[in-house]
């Protein structure tokens, strides 16, 4: 297994700036959002474009083009419920730095995504759910079981197959993180790779506790076996987790500069 | 079941230094394998071995040294009888004089003496130190102005000097650079942290990782090189993709195997052929570990190695 891959999700319709930029199409904003995550040492930059049932198959080819000429073929993870629009976006995406990711499916309503993914050579995000939050690892284990069949089934490698656990929130749901915990033992003791989208965890927390919260379930996350991530990496606190675990975990020889690496 | 082989090809690679100018210039790194594994995938640049001799001129102690440089008295005329030894590809001349704890030569004719070397050699010229951290900063800078558009490699840039010389070499007189730690992995990586952060990149940086000679902690030595190489292809880790030099010679004809008299040790049988069984024995194990060029003296180990190598290839 190899150093632990970061997900920026910064470039998220859900921010004003960015949802008005790809109205107008103004690369200026995502640009600037995609540099301060890539800076901060982001691996991978995800794409999200929302539902966009119109426009989405042109606005995803315009942010992959955009993106892949600006930053030397950045690898991208291609984030909307529009199936089309990530079809166009793979179509124009370059695959120097990394297959695409797709994201996502699950074992219910979104598993054509697997579909999507087997016919464009693409990883993708597989959340162990169905519908709603799984009940326990069981359950977890039964969809990642049904997702598996379903995308080797269609040609998939298994590695291109990146579960998640499905990270909860810890106020009101405390009592559930162990076991989230464990099921990412589960998945890297069966050798699959994994995500998670982190931010969940601290959600509801004031913002003077949410990166300290964040960075310590990753780290727990990490010694599990966790792969990857979708996080802000501007968050200082954040990657200087993944990188101080990466060192511990030995994917990465230590040097003194690592921190700056 | 029946075996079936499946190479051991990395998506890494080592990166490419070139060092001279022309036809002689020599290519190091490249690789995409494990050292020496042409088995998995060509290795379009092997190995490269190379001569070296003192500001003082070659140790003439040694018979065999002393045969083949024989009539070469000027420095000039040594570095020139250096490129006709078989299986060359490169030289080296040590600025021994200049160790402020010895000979203290001053810096102008430390860089007199380059360039007289650099004008008669017809082989790429690499340029060792007098391992004295502040009087290297200041010499390289010298040499590697005087020697512009010859493309050498100046060892070595440590720790304490770095900045200096590879601002001077690489960045001002397009110099290639040796950054030296001494079997030490993490210093390995962090000293081609420092340089890339000057803004220069891996194509003009070799890594010397340390030496002893075989025996004499070489252990060490093996373990570091081989951890190097294992950080570069497998983890992909650009900080460490540099191609690797080792100076064999200079721990290789110190030890005591090498230079006891035989009168004292008639069981080891004569002194010159132990220096070169060290000489080639050590060479041999840096190669394996992953040293894409050594650093020899004796003619009878230049070709001995440079053989081993052509015939793996």
């Amino acid at each position: 297994m190899g150093k632990f891959i970061t997900i920026g999700e910064r470039i998220h319709c859900i921010s004003p700036a960015i949802r008005a930029a790809m109205e107008s199409k103004d690369p200026e904003p995502i640009l600037k959002r995609a540099k301060e995550q890539l800076d901060a040492g982001a691996v991978y930059l995800d794409v999200n474009i929302g539902p966009a049932e119109k426009t989405g198959e042109d606005l995803m080819k315009w942010a992959v083009t955009l993106l892949q000429e600006h930053f030397d073929n950045v690898p991208l993870c291609l984030d909307t419920a529009n199936k089309k629009a990530i079809a166009a976006g793979i179509s124009v995406y370059n695959r120097a730095k990394g297959k695409p990711i797709v994201n996502s499916a699950d074992a219910g309503d979104r598993i054509s995504y697997l579909a999507l993914a087997a016919e464009n050579d693409a990883i993708c995000i597989s959340l162990c759910s169905k519908s709603g939050v799984p009940a326990d690892n069981d359950e977890r284990m039964a969809y990642c079981q049904e997702m598996l069949e379903y995308g080797t089934e269609r040609g998939m490698e298994p590695e291109d197959l990146w579960f998640d656990p499905l990270c909860l929130v810890i106020k009101g749901m405390q009592d559930k993180q162990a076991e989230m915990l464990e099921f990412v033992r589960q998945l890297s003791d069966m050798g699959f790779n994994s995500v998670c989208g982190l931010s969940n965890v601290s959600n509801g927390m004031p913002k003077t506790v949410r990166p300290i919260m964040d960075s310590v379930m990753l780290a727990m996350a990490m010694q599990c076996g966790l792969t990857s991530a979708i996080v802000n990496p501007c968050d200082l606190r954040i990657m200087e987790t993944v990188k101080s675990a990466d060192i511990i975990l030995n994917k990465t020889l230590y040097a003194d500069s690592y921190l700056e690496l | 079941m029946p075996f079936k082989r499946t190479p051991q090809q990395f998506a890494a690679s080592i990166k490419e230094v070139t060092i001279g100018t022309g036809d002689k210039a020599v290519t190091l790194g490249g690789e995409n394998v494990f050292p020496l594994y042409s088995f998995d995938a060509p290795i379009s640049n092997p190995p490269k071995v190379g001569v070296e001799f003192s500001d003082t001129g070659p140790d003439r102690s040694v018979p065999g040294i002393a045969a083949f440089y024989a009539g070469a008295d000027s420095l000039g005329d040594v570095a020139k009888r250096a490129c006709d030894m078989p299986g060359a590809d490169f030289v080296s001349l040590v600025l021994e004089s200049a160790d402020p704890n010895g000979d203290d030569m001053p810096i102008e004719e430390c860089v007199a003496l380059c360039r007289e070397v650099a004008e008669a050699v017809s082989l790429p010229l690499v340029i060792q130190g007098s391992k004295n951290v502040e009087k290297d900063a200041k010499l390289f800078e010298k040499v590697a102005e005087a020697l512009q558009g010859k493309n050498v490699l100046l060892m070595s840039a440590r720790e304490d000097n770095h900045k200096a010389i590879a601002v001077a070499a690489v960045m001002a007189y397009g110099q290639k650079i040796g950054a030296e730690s001494s079997v030490d992995i993490n210093l390995a990586k962090q000293l081609n942290v420092l340089v890339s952060q000057l803004g220069i990149g891996g194509e003009n940086v070799v890594m010397n990782l340390g030496t002893a000679a075989a025996g004499y902690g070489f252990e060490y030595v093996a373990s570091t090189m081989d951890r190097v190489r294992g950080a570069a292809l497998a983890q992909n880790d650009n900080m460490l993709q540099m191609p690797a030099i080792t100076p064999v010679a200079g721990d290789a004809w110190s030890v005591k195997e090498s230079v006891a008299p035989e009168e004292d040790f008639p069981e080891w049988g004569p002194a010159e052929q132990r220096g070169v069984s060290m000489e080639i024995s050590t060479a041999a194990s840096v190669l394996a570990a992953g040293a894409n060029a050594v650093i020899l003296r004796h003619p009878d180990s230049v070709a001995a190695v440079s053989k081993l190598v052509s015939e793996l290839m």
